[in-house]
């Protein structure tokens, strides 16, 4: 038999694929899938998440992957917008066929494509979805890590309340995470016998707040608490500073807590609460090695949208591993009663897979650090209080 | 013959569409349930702007008049999503009048920049009125598993409105609309109401966007401001029918399979380069073919008007 020039490199590279593929046959790896927002208005917080989910799967492949199965992740982009993430968890379940999904980014893309992994029954551990509304409409295989949106501010309006402070400025951007934070504030606030005297909303996007902060010097409240994603956060403090508005108290949710706040605001930051739900200094177990691990992989510090899918990606491993089986049904189960405890600090659900058991901190400027101030248990300093005059930061 | 041959050819395509969602994957159905909201919303800015050269840069606002009309009446009232889709279709048309009434009397860039300026102030008062739209909060419908029925309404609708294209480029309206684009003053001149048969071609191109709008909401369970009323989907439109050849009926669908398709297969897997592809080609039609692939082979093998 003669054989043909083409066919000998042919069969040699099947023979190839079939020698490597047979040991990986008998322990096929446990996929994954995930949308997440790569490119968009979310591109850079969508990208932490995934950095996250790949240092979980490197963890948990270092300590033999999970049911003996090595783990892996398929990812793919949405773009930030819903109605692509819906497009693509169709494609992770229906056509990948991946044996597990994980949450996406943002709030409004996991409403839309929680409908999606309902319908396929999927277990989707959502460790960056932040509002209650997502959970509360009978969805039975969705699971929250993060503190919901209403008690980001918890912590400021409690220290404010012992400290005998009376009325409150509430002000967000008028999208739903903010919104909700605005919201939830407002009733801690009044639940504290404290009294809102000023509440408004302000686009996305907007910069010019000296009408907003003009009538609520008027009202001159003990307390400002803004809703804020990064950049209003900045252009509030900075402005609040040119119209001289000087608050007991001034907290913020989101942009607080980063770096960059301080070097854009330099002593302008000093005194203002930030919220966050999480920081690398908190003493929760397995921080050491995620800090670590994950400078090693990406070479900087990792925010709380890192933390967060690497602890979510955790707890559903650690739901698998109880349940023995990747059966959604019996997941299910045992993420309901799971109590844990990670890097990203505790997690526990109600029977709707709401998170109530994970904690907010507060933290504050000093000298160009961040201290956590709240709450007491995790504080690693006390409150500088009250805020001195602009003039005297 | 060659007419026959066609019509057979349609057939056959539109019977295997109708199959498909018994042997398609959800993400099949999904994908060509997008699809067909591309074609109609190519195919209805290239009503307006294809035929009467009234470049709209707010076409979304009817996809987003639509997607609340639709996501209000379904939360508020209960209304099953067919009618409520409908309504949103009905709405559409209504804003369509009240805007276009006295903005068809704008001419060139400050038509443009009236319907941009249309799209912001919707989205703004979505975000204000929140006793109706949830304000920032968006509207979250109830959770209903119907993708296979809204790829029918889908697909019926990307059909009406090519139909209605059709209908348009081969009766006497259409002539009077591309009139009204090669030479305005000159249709005044021979006695056409100009501004009625704007009024008209702009009512007839809110519809669909309207009825797709409130189906894509059905669909996706969840809306808020800025998802329905994203400029980049206007966009997307005009570069779609710019691709395919505007003012001719294949030519929105053609653009639209086309370049979703190409989006669908790129993204994926080169998330940046997608986006600089999408950029190529909007500059490499406006340069080289201004007229778009359907708009060079008619000049080419001299194909007729209406194709």
């Amino acid at each position: 038999m003669t054989i043909k020039p083409w066919r000998l490199p042919a069969t040699l590279a099947v023979a190839a694929v079939l020698c490597g593929a047979l040991p990986a046959l008998a322990q096929t790896p446990i996929k994954i899938g995930a949308s997440l927002s790569l490119t968009g208005t979310y591109a850079k917080l969508g990208s932490y998440q995934k950095e996250g989910y790949e240092l979980c799967a490197e963890d948990l492949n270092k300590k033999g992957g999970l049911l003996g199965r090595k783990v892996e992740f398929a990812v793919y982009d949405d773009q930030s917008t819903p109605a692509t993430g819906v497009r693509l968890y169709e494609k992770l379940i229906t056509e990948d066929k991946v044996d597990a999904v994980m949450g996406p980014y943002s709030s409004p893309i996991t409403e839309a494509v929680a409908n999606v992994t309902e319908k396929y029954k999927k277990v989707m551990v959502s460790p960056l979805a932040a509002t209650t509304s997502i959970f509360k409409k009978g969805r039975k295989y969705i699971f929250m890590v993060i503190s919901p949106a209403e008690v980001y501010l918890e912590g400021l309006i409690d220290t404010a309340a012992k400290r005998g402070l009376k009325t409150v400025a509430i002000i967000n951007e008028d999208t739903l995470f903010t919104k909700s934070a605005a919201i939830g504030t407002a009733e801690l606030a009044r639940k504290q016998g404290m009294q809102v005297v000023f509440q408004e909303a302000y686009p996305k996007g907007h910069t010019d707040f000296s009408a907003l902060l003009t009538k609520i010097k008027a009202v001159n409240p003990d307390v400002i608490a803004a809703a804020t994603y990064f950049d209003d956060a900045v252009a509030i403090t900075r402005q609040m500073k040119e119209l001289n508005v000087n608050p007991k108290m001034l907290g913020v949710t989101v942009g607080g807590d980063l770096p960059e706040f301080y070097d854009l605001l330099k002593q302008n930051a000093e005194y203002i609460y930030g919220a966050t739900q999480w920081e690398g200094a908190l003493p929760y177990p397995g921080q050491r090695e995620f800090l670590e691990g994950y400078k090693r992989k990406f070479n900087r510090e990792p925010v709380y949208h890192s933390a967060s899918g690497y602890a979510g990606c955790l707890i559903y491993a650690e739901g698998v591993k109880r349940a023995g089986t990747l059966d959604a049904d019996k997941v299910r189960e045992q993420l309901l009663k799971l109590e844990i405890k990670t890097a990203f600090g505790e997690y526990k659900v109600d029977q709707d897979g709401f998170q109530t058991a994970h904690k907010m901190v507060i933290l504050q400027w000093q000298d160009g650090k961040k201290v956590t101030v709240w709450p007491d248990e995790l504080a690693s300093g006390k409150a500088r209080f009250p805020t001195p005059a602009w003039n005297q930061r | 013959m060659r007419r026959l041959g066609l019509a057979a050819l349609a057939a056959l395509a539109v019977v295997a569409l109708a199959l498909y969602p018994l042997e398609g994957t959800g993400y099949g159905v999904r994908v060509m349930l997008q699809l067909f909201m591309w074609i109609a919303l190519a195919q209805s800015w290239n009503l307006i702007s294809g035929l009467t050269g009234y470049v709209s840069f707010g076409h979304v606002a009817f996809y987003g008049m639509g997607a609340y009309s639709t996501a209000i009446v379904i939360v508020r009232l209960g209304w099953p999503w067919l009618p409520a889709a409908l309504l949103g279709g009905a709405m559409a048309m209504v804003l369509a009048l009240v805007i276009g009434w006295p903005c068809l009397r704008l001419k060139g860039p400050y038509f443009a920049i009236a319907m941009l300026g249309l799209n912001e102030v919707l989205r703004v008062a979505a975000s204000y009125f929140e006793g109706l739209t949830g304000g920032g909060l968006g509207l979250s419908l109830p959770t209903l598993h119907a993708s296979v029925p809204i790829y029918y309404a889908m697909g019926l609708t990307a059909a009406g409105v090519t139909l209605l294209t059709y209908v348009i480029l081969t009766s006497r309206f259409g002539l009077r609309l591309m009139t009204i684009r090669e030479d305005e003053v000159a249709a005044e001149a021979m006695g056409i109401d100009t501004h009625r048969y704007k009024l008209y071609a702009f009512l007839l191109s809110a519809v669909a966007p309207g009825i797709v709008g409130g189906l894509s909401a059905r669909d996706q369970g969840y809306i808020e401001p800025i998802s329905v009323f994203p400029l980049l989907m206007t966009i997307t439109m005009i570069v779609m029918v710019l691709f395919g050849g505007k003012g001719t009926i294949w030519g929105p669908v053609l653009g639209a399979v086309l370049l979703f398709t190409f989006q669908e297969l790129v993204w994926a897997r080169f998330i940046y380069l997608h986006q600089l592809l999408f950029g190529a080609i909007i500059v490499t039609v406006v340069l080289l073919m201004p007229r778009g692939i359907l708009g060079v082979l008619q000049q080419k093998y001299n194909l007729p008007r209406t194709i």
